[in-house]
């Protein structure tokens, strides 16, 4: 901590969202009230930089419509309309409601919802897992994001880190597949930018015409959920014209014969026909990406939403080695360096507390859970939701909506705010910001721990989640002194200090820096497949895949660390392309009635639903607009700004058109976030969006949705 | 709304903004600078850098936000891109005590 002037201190802090980038974040702290926020700009990853969502993150903490006090609900569900109460009553009626569910229905009628709104070890992902755990509550399976992918990754080449971000400065050709930079992970983009100005040269594949797109030196539109053939005619060209590193992949592969057999199929011209992607600019791709090293691939987190996403991740997560990029520094994969943290997984969710045969829901299929659609005996008969707004982020919309207003379902919301699922719930708990709450933080996207100390004290009767679930274990009568650790024990608790990679990192550090380097090469020198190396069954890339023979999983991280009930489907050991599940192809009579692909991507000024009640950040986005070709509007008669309604079996929702080439024909683009309460037609991209799975890991498949459109 | 330069950067120039800016969104005649809205992402490292506070998010800019992005959209179609930090104008310290900063 520093002193900028008598007057003002400055607090060193940690963004807390759901985002690759973890930026080092100052708070401005005048009299005990934050008066701003900066990016830090001694931080090298994140350079002073913050975002469009965060840059005003005192706006958060001071907004208006904050949840201070606990508040019990009055009207009808959704309504909104709620009481005061005080934590005692709050609590001392959870723990009624809960004992009584328990003696009639047992504990898992009880359902934990939450997942990333706050990403830090001690508030964030695992914060309520032993505490539902102890409690024998329903498992949640929360494969929001990269479940798929990372499924796909582990299978092929473990849970490495993969490449240093940082080291994509050193590459000479750089990949970006699904994967808007500028937008979601911008505080990479000066690494590229180095790369560049020593001549590399920069790819993004996106069916969007994103600002990272056109800023690239070649944007390659492929058809939605189709990327699969591409990354396999990658394969097949790098293998057919003998582009393959020959000795990389006899020491460091498993399944080269295999698979190369195996791609024979997936020519250039199939993949054009499928991606409509040029076959001659796959080729040339392909020459270039194997010949150009140290080569790097950056996939976003929606590269897993089709039907045949974990596949397609398998094959991409195959070309490096086949080309032999991880060699040397700048080249590889990069997916997600979270695996380099030597975060204690185990002590974190205590998945031994869970009495076993425990059953596990997925996430997504929430609507459904509580509908009765999926039959569950027993049934959901009390929700608790933290770190999360399902009514924004899951599928089916309109059948949770439903779900949520069963009488008999207790909901207990964990919030700053009245979201849209908060609106729904008998209880509302006041949660704090990242001000005022201490946490250590990882990254998804660098490999810098960052400590948040907390700026002020908790505003009104607000608690960080790790003393609610204090509460909630003295509530419950657990006294094992576990749960009734302090934030401080459970930061200190949350990481293997005496790990290689936390050599020469120590609190005291932490606190007076802000953030620290795992202990690894520095970038410039750091290829950690080198020499193989991978954390595989095999010890090796296994284009061949042996993890496939025990069927699909997620992985425990996903899933309160439970590894009972997995869904087991086949796998094919060799990647394989699945086109998307809604397509002319794979659904010719659904394609005649719903002819274009919805794809809903991050908004630029929210992050996922957060963000979407603030003035500022409502000004630059706009209410919901709908993005369409030119082609696709005039058949229709649409015109820019008219008031369209998107819609499918599934529902609908009404935004504003946006006739341009940010998105190609046949496909229309609606960025979420936006509140179902301040939205025409009450309604969401959410709404419309399909529970099905993906094909790995249990990924949503959000990319992999069919539509029409017309004038509202 | 993206972030603006204001008339406080007009006789000042003193173009430390250039140096953080990733994405080279500043354009600038030689009396001052400008950001194309289209090009900016929002990350703020500008503002904190300016000595005469010149750079705000334009939402912070009571009634006159859209006529500033304009003006700096359309200047930036005009204007080449400035890259590389300048030594600030003659005018510029006068420029900055009168503004009191």
């Amino acid at each position: 901590m520093s002193t900028a002037t008598p007057s003002e201190t400055t607090v060193l802090g940690a963004c807390p969202h759901d985002c690759p980038d973890t930026c080092s974040m100052l708070f401005k702290v005048r009299e005990g009230r934050v008066v701003g926020v900066q990016g830090n700009a001694e931080h090298p990853f994140t350079q002073g930089r913050l975002c469009a969502k965060t840059n005003h993150y005192q706006e958060r903490i001071y907004h208006p419509d904050r949840v201070l006090h606990p508040l019990r609900r009055v009207g009808p569900k959704g309504e909104g309309r709620f009481e005061r109460i005080s934590w005692d009553e709050a609590l001392t009626l959870i723990g009624e409601r809960w004992r009584s569910i328990i003696g009639q229905s047992g504990p898992t009628a009880i359902l934990p919802y939450g997942y990333l709104g706050t990403q830090g070890l001690v508030n964030g992902l695992t914060v309520g897992d032993a505490f539902f755990n102890k409690l024998g509550a329903t498992v949640s399976e929360r494969t929001f994001c990269d479940s798929g992918a990372s499924t796909a990754y582990v299978m092929t080449v473990g849970p490495t880190p993969g490449m240093d971000p940082e080291s994509l400065e050193h590459s000479r050709f750089i990949v970006l597949w699904a994967c808007n930079v500028l937008s979601t992970n911008a505080h990479l983009w000066p690494f590229i930018e180095r790369a560049r100005a020593k001549g590399a040269k920069l790819i993004v594949i996106d069916p969007a015409r994103t600002q990272t797109a056109t800023s690239a030196d070649q944007h390659i539109r492929v058809r939605p959920g189709t990327d699969g053939a591409l990354a396999l005619a990658m394969i097949h060209v790098v293998i057919a014209e003998g582009l393959v590193d020959r000795d990389y992949v006899r020491q460091h592969t498993v399944g080269y014969d295999e698979l190369a057999e195996h791609v024979a199929r997936y020519t250039p011209e199939f993949a054009a026909a499928e991606t409509g992607v040029d076959a001659g600019v796959i080729r040339q791709l392909a020459r270039d990406y194997a010949t150009t090293q140290p080569s790097a691939i950056r996939i976003g987190v929606a590269i897993e939403r089709s039907a045949g996403g974990g596949q397609l991740v398998r094959a991409l997560a195959c070309l490096p080695a086949l080309v032999g990029a991880w060699r040397r520094p700048g080249g590889g994969l990069l997916q997600l360096p979270l695996w380099a943290f030597p975060v204690k997984w185990d002590r974190l969710h205590r998945a031994d507390l869970i009495p076993p045969g425990t059953r596990v829901l997925n996430q997504w299929r929430i609507g459904a859970a509580l509908t009765g659609e999926i039959p569950l005996d027993p049934p959901i008969r009390s929700l608790f939701v933290y770190n999360s707004n399902p009514l924004v982020v899951a599928p089916d919309q309109l059948r949770l909506k439903r779900g949520l207003a069963r009488e008999d379902l207790f909901t207990v919301v964990s919030e700053h705010f009245l979201t849209d699922t908060a609106r729904y719930a008998d209880l509302v708990l006041p949660a704090t910001t990242q001000a005022e709450q201490h946490d250590l933080m990882f990254s998804w996207g660098h490999l810098y721990l960052t400590l948040n100390r907390p700026a002020i004290t908790p505003l009104g009767e607000a608690v960080p989640n790790a003393e609610l679930f204090r509460r909630l274990a003295t509530t419950m009568g657990i006294e094992d002194p576990f749960f009734h650790r302090d934030d401080q024990q459970i930061l200190r608790e949350s990481v293997d200090w005496d790990h290689p990679s936390m050599q020469g990192i120590t609190m005291e550090m932490l606190e007076a820096q802000g953030y620290a380097r795992l202990s690894l090469p520095s970038a410039d020198t750091f290829a950690p497949h080198a020499e193989g190396g991978f954390p595989t069954p095999s010890g090796k890339v296994e284009l061949k895949a042996s993890m496939a023979a025990g069927g699909n999983f997620v992985l425990p991280t996903f899933r309160q660390g439970s590894n009972e009930h997995q869904d087991g489907t086949p796998v094919p050991a060799l990647p394989t392309y699945r086109p998307p599940r809604e397509s002319r192809s794979a659904s010719p009579e659904l394609a005649a009635r719903y002819p274009l692909a919805m794809m809903s991507p991050k908004s630029h000024s929210f992050l996922n639903s957060t963000y979407a009640n603030h003035r500022r950040q409502l000004s630059r986005e706009g209410e919901q607009k709908v993005f369409m070709h030119a082609s696709d509007a005039d058949r229709r008669g649409i015109a820019s700004n008219d008031l369209v309604r998107v819609h499918n079996d599934r529902g609908s929702f009404v935004g504003v058109a946006k006739i341009g080439e940010e998105t190609m024909p046949g496909v229309i683009i609606a960025p979420m976030g936006h509140w179902m309460a301040s939205s025409r037609a009450e309604a969401t991209p959410a709404a419309i969006n399909p529970t099905a799975f993906a094909d790995l890991g249990c990924a949503p498949s959000f990319s992999d949705n069919l539509v029409e459109v017309s004038r509202a | 709304m993206p972030h603006v330069v204001t008339d406080h950067c007009q006789d000042c120039r003193y173009t430390k903004c250039v140096d953080v800016c990733p994405v080279d969104c500043f354009h600038g005649s030689a009396e001052r600078l400008y950001i194309d809205p289209e090009v900016c992402i929002d990350c703020a490292a500008c503002v904190p850098i300016c000595p005469v506070k010149a750079i705000s998010d334009s939402f912070d800019l009571d009634g006159d936000g859209d006529a500033l992005v304009e003006l700096n959209r359309r200047m930036s179609l005009e204007l080449p891109v400035v890259d590389a930090v300048a030594e600030p104008l003659p005018t510029a310290e006068a420029k900055r005590v009168a503004l009191g900063y």
